[in-house]
This record gives structure tokens, sequence and C-alpha cells, in this order.
């Protein structure tokens, strides 16, 4: 029996290389490389001339009011899309958990934003903001006049850009983190919950204290993705707000792509790369630290 | 078995990728093909600019037929910056681009562009705006050439300064900034709101552009001459006092720090707008004879006015750099190149004997446009620096005009750019450029 | 029974989600519309603008893909999104299975390295995979951008973990019967191994559709030239190119998004939903 895994170890180089070797080429060695030139002064146009100097990238971001703006932003935005976003999507995947099968028709609904591209519905909801102006106005200042409230400039208004964009996100985000908590749901115990029912136990205690806890490590999943999602976000603020007005919707990534090609201080760029792949990284640990019971 | 990608999903996307690759894919005509391509990229203006564009390239593959054929890419302004850094970093410019004028001693420095003396004779060059030669000269060398160039004045409406009691200054001659000041209180008095500002402006370049002025005609300077130091230049004695002056505008008042409305004075909200030659036809429209264009006011004794725009240059890379001369000198030609974007984007043309074929040039606000092209105008510092210059100029100047303390607000901005210098500088040879007139 | 909020009567919560379904979907519904609009009746909420039979046109999907020359843009997508799906396909599930299922040395050390590489994001990745891609050719003209835009993605450390967690939970007697008829390793895991696992291929697949369909940063940097621009760089530069017609950029968003929703469907219904959970592991 040993002889023919044998034949088959030997077969494995031909498995990997493929994968491997793409891997290395453009995983580890641009990582690699972004942590040399982090270190130097390297200029866009010219990174072989580089010469070392140290820290001063890294303390040089830190001290940064752009870069920290940008920072600031990312963090405010995931601290509004993550809660909001993981308990919106949990109370769906609670609502549309039914067998009946005319109900997948609403998951797939809620689901649909998730698959239409960002780009298109940053495109699409920088015209439904569209402030009022002469008599025409966007969907949402539309809607809002139906209900008699005012009509807003979001997108143009520097305490509103932000929280505009966050509610866009959480909307095209919110099926994607319900299908995976339905899929959790699955796995809740039904005799845990029958039992309960007939002790008495209301919807909410059911759901505080049996799906809650059974449904740990995919909460901690969720909010650890999105949260690292929501820092990675770049293409929203850049097409709807271009990081304005007055800076309010800058984010990290855009940061870097402003360092990399209109700063062209390529060094710098690298540097913030790497501060941002710490915390990208320490957010991922985390999540390992507070997942109990790993099940393969 | 079954294998993993059923025959319908590969037949279903094999279909469907024929249908689009034979609705997309270009048919080039073979003969056309063999013709040696001269690639070009310009910034997507308004759409009548770019018709104009496309026109003019037209028109050169016409006449050049069988000899170069000019492919013309357009970009998105704002992008437009990045694609050319990211083009440049990954090695593929185009044979020809346009350049926002201050920008060119950047790409000079990186060693990008080719040198265009060998093309243009000096009667050529003599016909040229001097701001036009002195914006794309860098180090004695002639890199950019630009079809046109701008100016900024301070329009106003002539009813709305007479009901309030103001008087404008004489033909061609500016106020200064105390006169400025005197004439903003008495409009504000008289219930409507003085001036324009375009702070809502989303580019950086506007504040730097259109504001530069303010600190040039107190006798400031942004740079040191040979572009490499702000130190004590930027946060100088005379520029704090000068954005003072300017700052006191938002303090009364009189300019609106977060406009919302694009075009204020076109819609008459507010009694001058500081603002350029690209609303001349629309204010021409809209406001007739009682249309008034003015210097702009000067903190000092000197009354500067600001110039630059987009400008033509040869990529240090061209496969075919006689050919994309050829481009340049078509797309600088009084008729075939400059007449044709100047009537679509209302700019001021870049030779003089290009400025015979607009009649308009006669009169007010045109006519004040050249006066200061000829005599006033200072084009913006070249400097390799420029792109951070400007971004933390910018930075400052708006939060000035929110109200910032001038002098520490002005000195942080100089601190941070003199660090970025004084990064860059052990890698970069120092460029002798000047910013004077 | 599963886990319910409430025990409601069904047609009553039917109704509601219904209702809730079509406000949540509004804003596409809207787009569908408005897309058949002419242009000055776009951004009027009356019922006479709505509610009538004129003002409706086929012209903004003409005037789109002219403008956005979405022929070239689908076309550069497609071709993407097949090659990345394709070729990833074959690349990662075979050094998936080459983790799962063959044994050699320093094999486990080989696959926490790999897995450490999961949590580089795109974004971290762009700026230094930039000029490797150039170094290597991966920019300019058609083909080489299309290079550019998928080669740099067929190996993705996520999708061989996924797979690999796939290849663990087949039965270990699998390949031993072909093994035993003389069939090689390749042989095994392209007709044994690979159709045992198809839903997780369809989920790899759909992951891969979904992430390269909607790309921005990535073509923003390799796409220098107007016949390498994917579809999403053709809408972005409508969407800022004066003229700004609202109705042609709303048709070029939706021609942009009906190609993915089209092979999204398709791909689905390769996918059994209780593998999404195993999935999460």
């Amino acid at each position: 029996m040993t002889s023919w895994k044998k034949a088959q170890s030997r077969a494995a180089p031909w498995f990997l290389l493929p994968a491997l070797a793409l891997l290395a080429m453009f995983v580890v060695w641009p990582m690699l490389r972004a942590f040399g030139w982090s270190f130097t002064n390297a200029d866009l146009l010219a990174p072989e001339q580089a010469r070392w100097s140290g820290l001063d990238n890294y303390s040089d971001l830190l001290a940064d009011p752009r870069f920290r703006r940008a920072f600031g932003n990312t963090a405010l935005f995931a601290l509004l899309v993550v809660p909001i976003q993981t308990v919106l999507a949990f109370l769906l995947a609670l609502w549309v958990n039914r067998p009946e099968p005319a109900w997948r028709w609403l998951r797939a609904a809620f689901f649909l934003p998730v698959i239409v591209s960002m780009p298109v519905l940053a495109v699409l909801w920088t015209i439904l903001y569209q402030p009022a102006h002469g008599g025409e106005t966007g969907l949402v200042n539309a809607a809002l006049s139906l209900v008699g409230l005012p009509a807003q400039a979001w997108l143009r208004d520097p305490h509103l850009a932000l929280p505009a964009i966050a509610a866009m996100s959480i909307w095209q985000g919110v099926g994607l983190q319900m299908m995976v908590f339905l899929a959790g749901l699955q796995g809740v115990s039904r005799e845990l919950l029958d039992a309960a029912r007939i002790d008495g136990a209301t919807a909410g205690q059911r759901v505080r204290h049996i799906v809650v806890p059974a449904l740990r490590n995919t909460i901690v999943f969720v909010i650890t993705v999105t949260t690292i999602l929501a820092f990675r976000i770049f293409v929203q603020p850049y097409l709807m707000t271009r990081g304005g007005p007055g800076n309010s919707t800058l984010t990290v990534v855009q940061s870097i792509y402003e360092i990399t090609f209109l700063s062209q201080n390529l060094g710098r760029a690298c540097a913030a790369t790497l501060l941002f792949l710490l915390l990208v990284g320490g957010l991922t640990l985390l999540q390992r630290r507070f997942t109990r019971e790993e099940r393969t | 078995m079954r294998s993993v990608r059923p025959a319908p999903i590969s037949a279903f996307l094999f279909l469907f990728l024929a249908l689009v690759g034979t609705a997309g894919c270009r048919r080039d005509d073979p003969a056309a093909a063999r013709v040696p391509l001269v690639r070009v990229w310009c910034h997507q203006g308004q759409e009548a600019e770019n018709q104009a564009m496309r026109a003019i390239a037209a028109a050169f593959n016409a006449a050049h037929a069988g000899r170069a054929r000019v492919e013309l890419t357009f970009f998105p302004d704002f992008q437009y910056n990045e694609k050319i850094a990211i083009a440049a970093a990954a090695r593929d410019l185009p044979d020809a681009l346009d350049l926002d004028g201050p920008l060119v001693a950047r790409y000079v420095d990186a060693g990008l562009l080719a040198p265009l003396d060998a093309w243009f004779t000096p009667a050529e060059l003599a016909d040229f705006l001097p701001t036009i030669r002195t914006q794309g000269t860098i180090d004695g060398r002639l890199y950019a050439l630009g079809a046109f160039d701008s100016a900024v004045v301070l329009y106003y409406d002539r009813e709305l300064l007479a009901a309030a009691g103001v008087e404008p200054p004489p033909a061609g001659r500016g106020w200064t900034w105390n006169e400025f000041l005197a004439a903003c209180e008495k409009l504000h008095a008289s219930g409507v709101e003085p001036v324009a500002f375009h702070m809502n402006e989303s580019a950086d370049e506007w504040f730097t552009y259109a504001f530069s002025p303010v600190i040039w005609s107190n006798g400031g300077q942004l740079i040191s001459s040979d572009g490499t130091s702000v130190r004590g230049v930027l946060a100088s004695v005379e520029n704090i006092a000068a954005l003072q002056a300017w700052q006191a505008v938002f303090k009364n008042n009189y300019a609106a720090t977060d406009p919302v409305d694009p075009d204020p004075f076109g819609s008459g909200r507010t009694a001058m707008d500081w603002s350029g030659h690209w609303m001349a036809p629309s204010h021409v429209r809209t406001k007739g004879a009682a249309l008034g264009a003015m210097p702009l006011p000067r903190v000092g004794a000197r009354s500067v006015a600001p110039c630059g725009s987009w400008c033509w240059g040869v990529s240090a890379q061209a496969r075919h750099p006689e050919l994309a001369a050829l481009w340049l000198k078509w797309v600088t030609d009084p008729q075939h190149g400059i007449a044709p974007i100047v009537r679509a984007n209302g700019a001021v043309p870049a030779r003089r004997s290009a400025l015979a074929l607009f009649p308009e040039y006669q009169n007010l606000p045109y006519r004040l446009f050249r006066e200061q092209l000829e005599t006033s105008a200072q084009p913006r510092p070249r400097t390799p620096f420029y792109a951070t210059l400007t971004q933390r100029f910018a930075g400052a100047l708006r939060d000035i005009a929110r109200g910032d303390e001038v002098a520490g607000r002005l000195q942080a901005a100089e601190r941070e750019v003199q660090a970025v210098i004084d990064r860059r500088r052990p890698a970069a040879a120092p460029a002798a450029v000047s910013s004077s007139p | 029974m599963k886990a319910r909020l409430s025990n409601s009567s069904p047609a009553l919560a039917w109704l509601v989600s219904v209702v809730v379904a079509v406000a949540f979907l509004a804003p596409l519904l809207w787009m569908v519309l408005a897309s058949f609009r002419e242009e000055g009746r776009i951004f009027h909420f009356t019922s006479e603008n709505w509610f009538t039979t004129d003002g409706w046109t086929f012209a903004n999907y003409a005037d789109a893909w002219r403008r956005a020359a979405l022929g070239g843009g689908l076309l550069v997508s497609l071709l993407q999104v097949a090659l990345v799906a394709g070729i990833g396909l074959v690349v990662n599930a075979a050094a998936a299975y080459a983790f799962a299922r063959l044994e050699f040395r320093g094999r486990d050390l080989l696959f926490a390295g790999v897995v450490i590489l999961i949590i580089l994001p795109v974004e971290v990745l762009a700026v230094p995979m930039f000029f490797t891609a150039r170094d290597l050719g991966l920019t300019g003209g058609f083909g080489a951008a299309l290079a550019g835009l998928t080669v740099p993605f067929l190996a993705k450390a996520f999708n061989i973990y996924f797979l690999r967690q796939h290849f663990l939970s087949l039965p270990q007697e699998l390949e031993e019967s072909a093994a035993l008829e003389g069939a090689g390793a390749w042989r095994q895991f392209w007709s044994l191994a690979l159709p045992a696992v198809r839903p997780a291929l369809a989920t790899v697949v759909l992951l891969d559709l979904l992430a390269h369909w909607g790309d921005f940063l990535w073509p923003l940097m390799i796409s220098t030239r107007e016949e390498t621009r994917t579809v999403q760089l053709s809408l972005a530069n409508l969407f800022t190119a004066p003229p700004i017609q609202w109705g042609d950029i709303l048709a070029c968003a939706v021609l942009a998004t009906l190609p993915v929703i089209a092979l999204f469907r398709f791909f689905q219904r390769h996918i059994v939903p209780s593998e999404a959970r195993a999935g999460i592991k």
C-alpha cells in the first residue's frame, strides 16, 4: 500500500510548483521589497537610487496629520459599519431562517447587492445621494421628503459624507454576513431550542442564551472579517467623494495610493503599507485569540 | 468521470466572449497599421475641448497620412496626474502628452521628457508668449510648450458696485488690498455678498494658483529661487502679512468659506468673482455690458497675475520622437492647433500670431488677460517638489480661510514641505530652477 | 424547526418581508428603471414624471456602449475573470490536493507558510506587486496588460487553504482503488478528487468572480491604455467625463452588472447550501 503512496509523493512537487512559484513571485517577493523600501527614501520614478533612511518614513507617517486623518476616518468608518452591519445581518438571518421554499427568494434579494460590484454601487449611490438642486433631487432625498424630513447635501457635507458612505457599505454587505450567519444557524441544536420553548423561554431569551453562544465562533469570525474589510475600503470614497469634502472621507488605502502616485514617495508608501499590514495582522491575531475550540 | 467544467458553461462563456469580442475589438485598417503610431495622452476637459482635440487629431492624421498616425487617449482630470505617474513608473508613457505646467520640472528632473529646442526655430519660439516659454524651460532647455495660457482676474458687476457706491479702478489698474477691503465693506453693507473665492474647489491646485499672487504682490516667494528650500521663504514675514490681509476677507464674511454654488457671480449672488478665463464666456453672456474685469488686488506694491496651464511635451522614451514633435508643432500651430482649442475652452492663445484670429481680444475681459500675460504674470515655481509644495500650501490656505492663526499655520506648512525636500534631496540632483519672473 | 425570532403567522411574516425586501432593493430597481429614462427626467420624483408612457428610451444604452467603449471593457473583464478563475482553479486545487492528500517532507511547515500569506490583502501588495509586474513585462498593450491583470492572482493562499479543507474530508480509500489499477497521482487528482469537491470548486470560482469583476485598485494601476480598461474603469471614466449624462452612466452601470449576475447564478447551482458552513472553519 505504501508503494503507491510513495509514487504519489514523488509527484508532489509538480502539484505545488505553479502555485508556490506564483505566490513567491507575486506575494512573498513584493512584500520583501516593500519591507526593504520602507527604510529608504525610494522615489517612485527612480527606486534604484534609494538611500537608507532608517525609521524616518515611519516616524514621518505617524506624525503626518493627513495620514492620521486617513487612519481616523477609516477607524470611524469601521466603527460605524461593523456593529450596525453585524447586528442587522444577525437579525436578518434569524428572520429569514425558514424552511419554506419561497423564502429562498427573500434571502437572494438581500444577497443581491453583494453580487453587484462595488464600483457600480459607488456610482449608483453617488447618484442616489444627489442633493436637491432646483426641482431635481436624488432618490434618497426624495424618499426623505416623503416622510417629511429635510433634504441633505450628503456627500458634499463634511459631517454627513462618511456616514453616508458607511450606510451604503452596510447596505451592500449585510447580505453576505446574513448568509454566513444563516449557515451557522443550521448548526444550532434543535433539541435545545425546543426544550427551551417548552420551558416557556421567549424568543429573545432563546436567542440570547442559546443561539448567540452557539454561534460564538461565527460571530467572532464575521466581526473580524468585516473589520478587516472595512479597513481595506478604497473604491467607495475614491469614486464618491475623492477623500473629500475637506478630507473627511480620506482612507488609509487612498492615502497609500496618493503617497505612491501623487507624492511619488515609494519609500514612505511602503512604510504606510507595512503599518497597515500590522493593523490587519493584529486584527487577525485577535480573532484567533477570541475563537475557542477550532473545529476543522 | 465528469470533468470539472461542464460543456454548457464553456459554450456559454465562449459564445458571450465571441459576441463581445467582435463588438469590442477594433478593426484596424491593415494599411494604416503600418504607419508609425504616435500615442498621445490628453487630460479630459469639457466636452467641447475634447471634441476640439479629437478634431485636431483627425486633421493631423489627414494631413500626415502615410507618415504618422496619432492615437489620442483621454483621462479624467482628477486621475490624470496619477496616470502619468503610474505610466512613468511602469515605463509605459505615451509618445506625447500634455502636462500641467508646474509639474514639468518634476518630470524633467526624473528624465522623462525630451528637449524640444531642436524642433522649433528661434522665430517660432519668439512668437510664443513669454510666460509659455518660461513655463516649459527648465535649466535653460525647453521641454514643454502650451497651446494656451490662463488668466485670473477680479470680475465685477458694474451695476451692483454702482448701487453700493463703489468706484471701480481705472481701466487696466487694480486695487490695493485696502481699497479692495473697503469696497467689500460697502458691498456688504448694501446687502450683497461681496466676492466669490471658490473655496469649495476640490483640487488643491486652485488655491495655489489663484492666491499665490497675493503673496507675490507683497514681495514674497513660495520657494527659494533654486527650488530646493522653503526654510524662511514660505513662512516669511512678507507672506504672513500678505495672508493675514487675505484672511481678513473671510473674517469679515466678505467671501464664503464653504460655498455650494459653483457660479455665485453668474447667478447674481456675489458682486465680484475672483476667477479665471474659463468663466469669461459665461459671464459675458449673463452680465453683458454690466461685466467689468480688473487685475487682482495687490497687497504690496506689485500687481501680479497668475498664469500657466496645460502644455505639451514629448516622452524621452518615445520610439519616434521626430513624429511626436510633429504632433507638438501641429497642436501649437496657430491655425490648426491653437484656434480650435481656444475656441472651445476660451483660454488665452499662446502665440501672438494666433491672437489675431480672435477679435474678442480687443475688448474686456479678454484684453486684460493678454495684457497681464505680457506684463505682470508670474509662473508658479518650477521645482521638482511642486506637487508637495502645492498640496501643503493649499492645505494651509484652506485652514487659514477657516480662521487658523496665519503665522503658525504657515510655519507648519513650511516645516512639512522642508521635511519632504530634505528626505529626497540626497538622491535628486539639485535642479537650478528659477521662480522669479 | 429552526431558530426563529417569533411564531408569527408565516403569511404575515412573508408579506412584511416582501415589503422590506422591495424597499431594500429599491436602489437597484431604480437604477434599472432610470437607465431607460431620458436625461432630463431622471431626478424629478413626481408621479407625473414616472407613471407615464413617454420619456422612456433605449438611447442611453447605445450611448453608454459607444462612449465608454463597453465592448472592449466587457471583453477585458470577462477574459480576466475567466482566466483567473479557470487557470487559478487548477493551480490552487493542485497545491491544495498536494497539501491534503500527498505526503512529503516539510509539508506542514510549507503549508503553515502559505496560511500566513492569507492575511495579506491586495491593497497591501498592490504597490510593490506593481513593480514586479512591470519588471516581468506585464504592463503596456492588450496582451501584456491582460497578463498583468490575471497572472498575479492565479495563486491564492486562501483558495489553497479552503480547498485543502475539502480535500481532507474525502475518504482515505478514494484513490486507493484507482492507484491499484495503475492510475498516477495526476489522474487520481483530476478524475477522482476534483469531481468529488465540485461544490467547493464552484464556491472558489464564485469568490474569484466576485473579487475580480469588482476589482478597482489593481486595474487602476495596470490599465494604462484605453484598450486595456476593465468594465469598472470604463464606468468610472464615463462617470467623470463631461458631458455628465446620468442616463448613460446608469445604463453603463446596468451593463457592467448583468454579466456577473448571470455568471453568479450559473455557478451557484453547483453549490449545496450546507457547504457554505464548512468553509468558515
